[in-house]
């Protein structure tokens, strides 16, 4: 299958999106298929082989956050020369009402598309005047997916219809296989905990676990805790406790090697995350590498953890609630380890191998349809469709 | 003189936006009109793909026979009528899926995967139980999306639908059989 996959996210900066479409060329490649990846990109920024650089992308503010993105004119002509030589039997189009590559793919392309939403944060003023713009052009998705419920929500309140649900995909082997360090490895008196991601940004949560950790150590003094995430310690633990500030280690930003390592090792991994996360690809990561996860209970994070079946989940923002929960598990060694095993059993279903399976499906039905619904087309009719690009 | 001219320049004018409008209108509902023919046409091929599939089941030989019968029964139902759209046709396919939901209790998917071409009928008729879906929930955003442009005032005042009827959301259970999806 001749599959096209259009980013509107700059390759030169990490991000979920950019992972998921990352991963899924990848893995599709890996099953003998035909994959082009058009994205922004800065000309020195290295690219695999399968993705074309739309261009450098310039900084944006969007939908309230900065987002790096690529549009104007030549990047529309690029666009439109990537879809001529690419001859695709499908194009998959990601985050497509974001003002960038997806949207001037979405104008230019004319065959089978199928579409992703990732994001559940769409804000209803954007799109209200967004969208006597581009419904036209929405109309020419077959196939719509979400990537979590809250996504999906997005979907039917703002854009009409429905889509499929079908969650970002994990190599859950690559987590599972992870060797374990011992430096991290906790001990009956030292146990540790690891919490990951930027440590400045308060929607992540470690204000909250930090509020928890004084009663923590009161039961549990020899608590080690290890924060993995950009950002500057000294920052961050201003106002803190002192002897919470002694029992943390900042680890900074560590590769994916370190961090899968690091979800092995560790007791448990938390995730005090307050709000706007869509879905929780790290929860996935944790319980792949077989850490026992305690999570606040976003309804995003609910859903992966099976409703508390395959981690334990505490009442978000409560930090005395979080002490409780972490405590018990820290004394409870067998509870760890049923729900460690729970999680691992659970994961399974968000491997890349179960996923893009299911998208493949998506495409299948796409092209499906797209070839029986073709009527020999005339010059004329052509020229009615406005198809004549 | 010259305001004649251009009272007519201006009613011209009027009158090219206008076609140029109702052209552009024109060319969208049509596509959408494509895509929808296109929706529909995929659910069917699945609906019949469905049917061959638990048919394959039926004739299996590792059911019993009086599930066997149900079973291929449902099915002949939903083969009988593939090109027809309406109540007895959603109504044939509610059937089909109670039946396999009936069917396949857990003792006899266990049954069934105890042997290697049980394992294998089983898999292409989950596979196609989620196609079903997908291909329903396509065609239905397609539906959803051509009502709301044909209830624009440019499309009835100019019938520029002309005579395809207004298509109707294809509703019928399609859920897939509880016990097949525990793997």
């Amino acid at each position: 299958m001749r599959i096209g996959i259009v980013c509107p996210y700059s390759f030169d900066v990490p991000g979920g999106v950019q992972f998921h479409v990352r991963d899924l060329a990848e893995h599709l490649i890996g099953q003998g298929h035909d994959v082009s990846v058009l994205a922004p990109a800065d000309s020195e920024t290295e690219l695999p082989g399968y993705v074309t650089s739309a261009g450098r992308a310039t900084a944006v503010r969007y939908n309230g956050s900065v987002a790096r993105l690529n549009f104007g004119p030549v990047t529309a002509s690029k666009v439109g020369k990537w879809l001529d030589a690419g001859e695709f039997d499908v194009l998959h189009l990601h985050e497509p009402v974001t003002p960038s590559v997806s949207v001037l793919a979405l104008m230019a392309a004319e065959g089978p598309i199928v579409a992703t939403f990732h994001t559940s944060m769409l804000r209803s003023r954007t799109m209200q005047t967004a969208y006597p713009i581009i419904r036209p052009s929405l109309e020419k998705i077959a196939g719509r997916i979400a990537v979590s419920e809250d996504a999906r929500r997005t979907v039917t309140t703002h854009v009409g219809g429905d889509a499929v649900v079908i969650p970002n995909g994990v190599y859950v082997d690559r987590f599972a296989e992870a060797p374990r360090r011992s430096p991290w490895i906790g001990t009956p008196t030292a146990p540790t905990i690891a919490f990951l991601g930027r440590m400045g940004e308060p929607r992540k949560g470690l204000p909250v676990l930090a509020a928890a950790l004084p009663e923590v150590l009161r039961s549990v003094p020899g608590l080690r805790v290890l924060v993995a995430g950009p950002g500057d310690p000294d920052d961050v633990t201003e106002g803190w406790p002192a002897e919470v500030v002694a029992a943390c280690e900042f680890l900074g930003s560590v590769s994916d090697d370190d961090k899968a390592s690091l979800l092995a090792s560790v007791d448990v991994y938390v995730a005090p995350n307050t709000g706007g996360e869509s879905f929780g690809i790290i929860l996935i990561e944790a319980m792949s590498a077989g850490a026992c996860v305690l999570a606040s209970d976003l309804s995003a994070f609910s859903r992966v953890l099976d409703g508390g079946q395959a981690g334990a989940m505490f009442a978000n923002e409560q930090p005395d609630a979080l002490a409780r929960t972490l405590v018990d598990l820290l004394r409870r060694p067998e509870r760890r380890a049923e729900l460690a095993e729970a999680g691992q059993r659970r994961a399974r279903i968000f491997d890349w191998s179960v996923v893009a399976d299911e998208i493949l499906a998506v495409y299948e039905t796409v092209i499906e349809g797209r070839a029986a619904a073709m009527p020999a087309q005339g010059r004329w009719n052509r020229f009615l469709r406005g198809g004549a690009r | 003189m010259s305001e004649v001219l251009s009272w007519v320049f201006a009613i011209l004018f009027v009158l090219v936006i206008v076609g140029w409008y109702l052209s552009y209108t024109a060319a969208r509902l049509d596509r959408l009109h494509v895509r929808l023919s296109g929706t529909l046409a995929a659910l069917d091929a699945r609906l019949v793909r469905r049917a061959e599939a638990v048919v394959e089941l039926a004739n299996s030989g590792l059911l019993d026979g009086a599930t066997s019968l149900i079973l291929a029964n449902a099915a002949a139902q939903s083969l009988e009528a593939p090109s027809e759209h309406g109540h007895a046709r959603e109504q044939a396919e509610s059937d089909l899926t109670e039946a396999l939901d009936l069917a396949l209790t857990p003792e006899a998917v266990d049954g069934l995967r105890a042997s290697a071409l049980g394992t294998d009928v089983l898999s292409r008729l989950t596979s196609a139980c989620n196609r079903v879906q997908l291909a329903r929930r396509f065609h239905n955003d397609a539906v959803t999306d051509v009502r709301r442009v044909r209830r624009k005032w440019a499309i009835r005042l100019f019938h520029l639908a002309g005579y395809t009827t207004m298509p109707h959301t294809v509703e019928f259970n399609d859920e897939s059989p509880e016990h097949l999806s525990v793997s």
